[in-house]
């Protein structure tokens, strides 16, 4: 699955993992989220992107991806996930959804609303800092 | 399927930013609900264009009472292809399906609102759709969500029963908060909507905007020619 957050955003295996126990065991309940197993198996997050695979018993993958879609934030970070696709193996599935992260990431000053801010850029997407937070835009804006 | 968006200023991330990454999750477009308040400067054309995703121009109309939501209607109708009234209230509830010249009744069961047989009825009568807003599920915890899974399988047996039109999103206000189709598919069959039941809500939005748009062009090529209703078989 892809991760992504604001570029300041910071989150490790542990708190993902976490999260994703929790959001398993609101949204499933225990006897759900012990069926779905949902185990973190890869991560890695950085400059506001990541990605993860994500361990699920056989025959789970619904209920697993509705656990998934509510994790809404991690440590306090908003973040945003899609799940790229399942596999059967660890392997194949490295091999298929993994290593799609962009060539990184760069600061620049831009314009945004006629006023000239401090954006973080990576492919097309455009994070511009505004006093303290950040609005998501793209090279067209 | 359609996701229906809160944009910047509404929001936190900007028409285009949403647009992008809705395409990246497989939607076929986006609706752009932003409140009169907090209108999004965009321009539709060129980020479809670059995309390739529907970006349809909307409102969510926020009102204290029904006649200022009606002022509200009758302003933003001619220029916006879908417009909704963000519900709430037994008030505006009423109001918003009573009105033909609404296309969605937003979150019906916020704050105060209630929704029962009447209501479904006259959202028959008038093609409004009624919103199965998914927002506190994918984003609330604890006794508010409960209270929100409820309300939202209280208003499908409703919908269900009386043969409503209804639309389904996920109400995102950044494109962090996104979801793609499959995963609100999963969500929804976790809380008692089938799979089938939320691709025909998303689905629904781009119907509407098809249709309304026909409605505008055709006038528009036959200037003369009189329009009563919308059809309401969308």
């Amino acid at each position: 699955m892809g991760i992504e957050s604001w570029p300041d955003a910071t989150i490790d295996r542990r708190a993902f993992q976490r999260e994703l126990w929790y959001a398993g065991q609101n949204l499933l309940g225990d006897p759900g989220s012990g069926a779905a197993d949902l185990t973190v198996i890869r991560f890695t997050f950085a400059g506001g992107e990541g990605e993860a695979i994500v361990r699920v018993r056989h025959g789970e993958g619904e209920p697993a991806r509705a656990a998934l879609a509510c994790i809404d934030s991690v440590d306090g970070e908003p973040i945003g996930l899609r799940v790229r696709g399942t596999s059967g193996t660890i392997r194949a599935a490295s091999e298929k959804y993994l290593g799609r992260r962009g060539q990184g990431f760069e600061k620049r000053n831009v314009v945004f609303d006629n006023v000239e801010r401090v954006a973080v850029v990576r492919n097309e997407s455009v994070d511009v800092r505004l006093d303290g937070t950040f609005v998501g835009a793209t090279d067209l804006d | 399927m359609y996701e229906a968006v809160h944009a910047y200023p509404d929001g936190e991330s900007t028409v285009a930013r949403l647009a992008k990454t809705a395409a990246e999750y497989g939607f076929e477009g986006v609706v752009v609900r932003n409140h009169t308040t907090d209108r999004a400067a965009y321009d539709a054309d060129r980020i479809s264009e670059a995309y390739g995703i529907d970006v349809v121009a909307g409102v969510e109309i926020r009102a204290d009472d029904p006649q200022q939501a009606s002022g509200a209607v009758g302003n933003h109708r001619p220029e916006t292809t879908i417009v909704a009234v963000e519900g709430g209230t037994t008030a505006l509830n009423r109001f918003a399906v009573e009105n033909e010249k609404v296309d969605v009744l937003a979150g019906p069961m916020t704050a105060q609102g209630d929704f029962n047989h009447v209501l479904a009825n006259a959202a028959v009568d008038n093609g409004v759709r009624i919103e199965f807003d998914l927002s506190q599920v994918l984003r609330a915890s604890g006794g508010r969500r409960v209270r929100a899974i409820q309300s939202l399988r209280k208003l499908h047996e409703i919908v269900d029963y009386y043969d409503t039109p209804y639309v389904v999103s996920g109400v995102p206000t950044s494109h962090l908060e996104l979801r793609g189709p499959r995963e609100l598919r999963a969500v929804g069959e976790q809380i008692g909507l089938s799979t089938a039941f939320v691709e025909d809500g998303l689905a629904e939005w781009g119907c509407l905007a098809d249709r309304n748009r026909r409605v505008r062009s055709d006038s528009f090529i036959e200037p003369g020619v009189e329009h009563g209703r919308y059809d309401d078989d969308g």
